[in-house]
């Protein structure tokens, strides 16, 4: 063998040996680089401008291409640095100052700083705003009502100035109205921006196919470093049962909210994993607290005890629901107790209440319940099954239901004399009991005024929320919703029924697909064989 | 015949008139409200004041319509109240999909139909007759939305010959070939029914017309069977088989929505649904009106093809 030979052969072996690095580019820890991720969701987005809704569904769209200011961990509910790096709240609770990251750019190329934060802020909230046609922002209202406004200091530090303190703040800027959208974007395609999303995150808008499907492309120049995905192709798929079915057919390669009865199922066969994640989220029935029989609380015990919650979440929710014990949904760890009066499934018990209250042999009760809704998980197989225990213990409830259109408008104006209970549900997703209970619990709530459809009034409940609203400190807040939970749990103007848990099933072939209680997705840690 | 066509073209808007009215306030007068249901449950009653007096819901009900009527005389169909987007530009992109699904739905029916028909009704009696009309009597009580499972059941989950679900292949660039194999099971299922009840009629009439004097004559004359029923039988059978292609092309436009929800096809009526649960009141209207409108321009089609098929029939 000559010498050329030989290093001729060196040479081969060593581009060969490149060739195969280069091939799998997978690093120890850090996942695949590359391929098209497709998910399965329950619906369209309704648009692709995040100040105009709220809805979970586009909110899982939308984490793909924008960012926020701050931003939850990836296991809870605790802040996080996004789009800004620090961030600090005045003594007085009414001035936020938020250092931005810099050198980061929108997907058309141009930058964010605080003018940009402001411009979104301002577009929102103030019907005067250049821009503010580009709406409706329903929402901002409701989660941005104390901004008195916006102010940029440099180039990358900007103050939220509110008129009274208002600490859920922050964590509201977790949400959709959150999210930074590109100004110049907004400017260029005016009243249609929300077809042609532009922000700063992982991901970037290829294409919205209505109706077929939305596909973003990976970000190279992301500022927490590019996702390992190429694609993802979110694909609205209404029907469960054919969204199941292409799951099985490798149409997805991962799906949201496996329909109950399929659980089993999936968790059964080794091609797929079966995840779920305790969501914010809160189902119950309220009572009409302005008329007999509900107005006496051993009736309400009654009702309690009589029914089986925990069969429902069991039998009926098949374990994607677990039973709730107040009004603050377990996975918000900072305001959530465990310590409150509880009521385990006790018929006897219900029915020596009921014949103390002055019902030994029962009483009829209207019962409103919605034939579906967002959040309502099987209402009517849900308010059969506690119709069913409470007939045990002498209560005929007659359940009568509506479309949710219709339910709504008729809960919102409150039961007056016609019902007796309701059932309803809410997801929390700012991770926040506000500004959820000051609308269900305060007093000053009582329909029509809000949506304390069941007429509850409980002064210190009153007094609780309202200063949880006006402290900074959130182990502080975290305890006052401790005693506003404690309190709900002994009034009970509310049947307390069960806390969602949100649930996907994925092809063993996708990693790292992790689902937030706040319904949030990290798309750029997914990575697929 | 143009007179007799701009006579017709003139009704037509009465009735989309009509339509308009009735539809208006179905829409309006069922309870349920579209800013309550965008903004949620939980909604401050002020924020929904304001977003109600935004869409123009807080004025009464002949100015909303007059309003609205305005506007399409002028083209403008209005933007959609959950996806703001111009509901022209929504509607017309799904009816395109959904006129996909029902055109070639009607082409297989019509020719499956007819052909079965025919076939059936020279064979009187024979196994073909008896098992055509037995399947057709199958087909016809079958529920679309089971067939749709029980197809996607066999040819994409066990078979995995065909897609199930969807246009394109999620992965796929939506080429013809890829819209083509996504087409055809949806298509099958809508095509079901329809195809049945042509081929029933067809025979019917093909029968009733051998059964007649001149057919008999002709046959007298020596002409050979098959030339017999070609020439003869068949365009004359046709004459009543073409009203009901017709009517069943407008069957086919409204009632694709239980397929479409099937097969998670893009279609209009599978919009329509959703945004009649959102009481989208604009995205609602201005799809049904295209609907009805559609509908009646093929019934004008319809009594023209007449025309055509029988030299016997004149407009004017």
């Amino acid at each position: 063998m000559t010498k050329q030979r030989v290093l001729r052969m060196v040479w081969a072996l060593a581009a060969a040996a490149l060739l195969v690095l280069a091939s799998c580019n997978q690093l120890p820890g850090q996942g695949k680089k590359g391929g098209t991720f497709v998910l399965g969701l329950v619906a369209e987005p309704t648009s692709l401008d995040p100040a105009q809704l709220t809805d979970i569904n586009s909110m899982r769209i939308l984490s793909s291409v924008y960012d926020t200011l701050v931003r939850f961990d990836e296991g809870g509910f605790e802040l996080k640095p996004a789009l800004a790096t620090k961030w600090t709240v005045s003594s007085d609770g009414l001035t936020y100052t938020f250092e931005l990251r810099k050198n980061v750019k929108f997907h058309d190329g141009t930058p964010f700083n605080a003018a940009a934060v402001k411009f979104n802020f301002d577009r929102m909230l103030d019907p005067k705003h250049e821009f503010a046609s580009t709406g409706p922002f329903p929402f901002a209202g409701f989660y941005y009502g104390s901004v008195k406004e916006t102010k940029v200091t440099d180039d990358s530090t900007v103050q939220i100035i509110l008129k009274t303190p208002y600490s859920p703040l922050l964590n509201s800027l977790t949400l959709n109205q959150g999210r930074i959208v590109s100004p110049d974007a907004v400017k260029k395609y005016g009243k249609d921006y929300g077809q042609h999303a532009v922000g700063t995150g992982p991901f970037k808008l290829v294409e919205w196919q209505h109706g077929v499907r939305v596909v973003v492309e990976r970000n190279n120049d992301y500022w927490d470093g590019a996702p390992l995905l190429d694609k993802i192709v979110f694909r609205p798929i209404p029907d469960e049962q054919t969204r199941f079915t292409e799951l099985k057919s490798g149409n997805a390669d991962a799906i949201v909210d496996v329909p109950p009865d399929n659980v089993a199922q999936v968790k059964s066969d080794n091609r797929y994993q079966y995840i779920e994640q305790p969501g914010p989220h809160i189902w119950w029935a309220t009572f009409n607290l302005d008329k007999k029989p509900f107005s006496d609380l051993k009736v309400r015990q009654a009702v309690m005890y009589a029914t089986n919650r925990d069969a429902i979440s069991r039998d009926i929710l098949k374990g994607t629901g677990t039973t709730a014990n107040g009004p603050i949904p377990p996975s918000i760890k900072w305001a959530y107790t465990d310590d409150v009066t509880k009521y385990p499934y006790d018929p006897n018990k219900a029915k020596q209440l009921l014949a103390d209250a002055g019902y030994p042999n029962g009483f009829s009760a209207v019962f409103w319940v919605p034939e579906s809704g967002s959040g309502m998980q099987s209402p009517k197989s849900m308010a059969t099954a506690i119709q069913g225990d409470l007939a045990k213990v002498g209560i005929k409830l007659d359940i009568k239901t509506f479309e949710w259109g219709a339910y709504l408008t008729k809960y919102n104006a409150g039961f007056g004399t016609e019902a007796d209970m309701g059932a309803m549900s809410f997801m929390l997703d700012p991770g926040d009991p506000a500004p959820y209970l000051g609308l269900v619990a305060d007093s000053a709530a009582a329909a029509p005024n809000g949506f304390n459809a069941g007429g509850y009034k409980s002064a210190k409940v009153d007094q609780l929320l309202r200063q949880a609203v006006a402290t900074t400190d959130q182990s502080q807040r975290g305890k006052i919703y401790q005693q506003v939970e404690q309190e709900m749990a002994k009034d009970l103007p509310w049947l307390f029924v069960d806390n969602q848990i949100q649930n996907a099933a994925i092809t063993t072939k996708v990693h790292n697909l992790k689902l937030h209680p706040s319904f949030y997705i990290f798309f750029d840690k997914i990575w697929i064989d | 015949m143009s007179r007799y066509i701009l006579q017709r073209l003139f009704g037509l808007v009465g009735v989309l008139f009509g339509v308009s009215i009735v539809l208006f306030l179905a829409l309006h007068l069922a309870p349920g409200d579209p800013a309550q249901l965008l903004l949620g449950p939980l909604v401050r009653p002020d924020d929904l004041a304001r977003l109600r007096e935004e869409l123009g819901l807080d004025r009464p009900l002949p100015i909303q319509y007059v309003t609205w009527l305005g506007h399409v005389l002028q083209g403008d169909l209005g933007r959609s109240i959950a996806s703001h987007r111009p509901v022209l530009i929504e509607i017309v992109e799904r009816f395109q999909a959904t006129a996909l699904l029902a055109g070639a739905s009607l082409l297989i029916s019509a020719v499956v139909g007819i052909t079965v028909g025919v076939l059936a009704a020279i064979n009187r009696g024979g196994w073909i007759d008896r098992a055509s009309m037995v399947l057709a009597l199958i087909s016809m009580s079958t529920p679309s939305f089971w067939l749709g499972m029980v197809f996607i059941i066999v040819f994409s989950l066990v078979l995995g010959v065909l897609p199930g679900s969807g246009m394109i292949s999620p992965r796929g660039d939506g080429g013809v070939l890829d819209v083509l194999a996504h087409l055809i099971l949806p298509a099958l299922t809508l095509a079901a029914v329809p195809t049945a009840v042509i081929s029933r009629l067809t025979r019917s009439s093909m029968l009733e017309v051998i059964g007649l004097d001149y057919v008999r004559t002709a046959r007298g004359k020596g002409l050979t069977e098959q030339r017999l029923v070609i020439r003869h039988v068949v365009p004359n059978a046709l004459i009543g088989v073409a009203t009901l292609v017709g009517i069943e092309a407008g069957y086919l436009l409204a009632g694709a929505v239980l397929v479409e929800t099937v097969f998670a096809w893009p279609g209009l009526g599978s919009l329509l649904v959703t945004s009649i649960l959102k009481r989208d009141f604009p995205l609602v209207q201005g799809g049904v009106m295209l609907i009805a409108l559609s509908y009646v321009l093929i019934n004008l089609a319809t009594d023209l093809a007449y025309a055509y098929l029988d030299p016997r029939i004149r407009y004017g």
